[in-house]
């Protein structure tokens, strides 16, 4: 049985206090490693990206209150089976984080017009930035 | 590349699997059909397409919100084969919660060909159903 595996990255509640925990749920990790092994290798993205992370928008969901959405920029990512090339510089990795901090989804997307480290229109889709690194 | 930091905490061996399946975390539908990197296009807020990486061309989809729509129409109003009541129900087609999502916003031309493009999708007969027992939110 797997288990959950946490990761320590910035808390979007306090981005200046201390790193908090953020999960990969067990449910969701296993069935990339069983039915998806190359979204599976690309989790290795999610948690530099939760590691490194450039920024951090709220709001995320129709239907879900809460949530969060943060994006960075990976060196390089599984583009198949075995083949890992430079991530795209037209596009920036996101992880989303339901309100009990759990990572459910994580995945490349175009970047946004006026910021390249922002997923593509990220101005009507969350309802604010919460965080902007300033490296 | 180092290994990955969940090297030998998952048992089993990876076999890419191009069906449907219910992320009970995130409450959506993921079906990809091609094991590779892809780009979320995201059509609206419950319907995105995933695109390869490397050629753009689209290999899958995502349904969100899947606990909302079960609560708005029911089972029932979900499942194919006519049943009386949400009891009753044992699966849900997918199409179906295609069209319940496209229901739930403007009709333009962008979310028109982003959805036909989601119904295009060559999902295996046997698996164009989900059990509602899958259907269960973390």
């Amino acid at each position: 049985m797997a288990a959950d595996y946490a990761c320590l990255t910035i808390d979007p509640t306090n981005p200046d206090g201390p790193r908090i925990e953020v999960v990969f749920p067990a449910a969701y990790t296993t069935r990339l490693f069983k039915y998806a092994p190359v979204d599976f290798e690309n989790l290795r993205s999610a948690k530099y990206v939760l590691e490194n992370t450039q920024r951090i928008f709220f709001g995320v969901r129709a239907f879900n209150e809460g949530g969060w959405c943060f994006s960075g920029r990976p060196r390089e990512w599984f583009l198949k089976e075995r083949i890992v090339v430079p991530f795209p510089h037209d596009k920036v990795f996101v992880v989303y984080i339901n309100p009990r901090m759990q990572v459910y989804e994580c995945r490349a997307e175009f970047i946004a017009e006026d910021d390249p480290l922002a997923p593509i229109d990220w101005q009507t889709r969350f309802r604010g930035l919460t965080w902007k690194s300033i490296f | 590349m180092e290994e990955h930091f969940l090297a030998g905490m998952i048992e089993g061996e990876p076999t890419f699997r191009p069906e449907p399946w219910y992320n009970p975390v995130g409450d959506c539908l993921v079906y990809k059909m091609a094991n590779e990197a892809s780009v979320a296009d995201r059509v609206d807020d419950l319907l995105t397409i995933y695109r390869s990486a490397e050629d753009n061309r689209p290999i899958g989809f995502q349904i969100k919100g899947i606990a909302a729509m079960i609560r708005k129409l029911g089972l029932a109003g979900l499942a194919v084969a006519s049943q009386a009541d949400d009891a009753s129900v044992t699966d849900v087609s997918i199409a179906a919660l295609l069209l319940a999502a496209y229901e739930e916003g403007a009709a333009t031309m962008d979310r028109r060909s982003g959805y036909a493009a989601a119904m295009e999708f060559d999902v295996p007969r046997e698996k164009r159903r989900i059990s509602r027992d899958e259907l269960q939110p973390a």
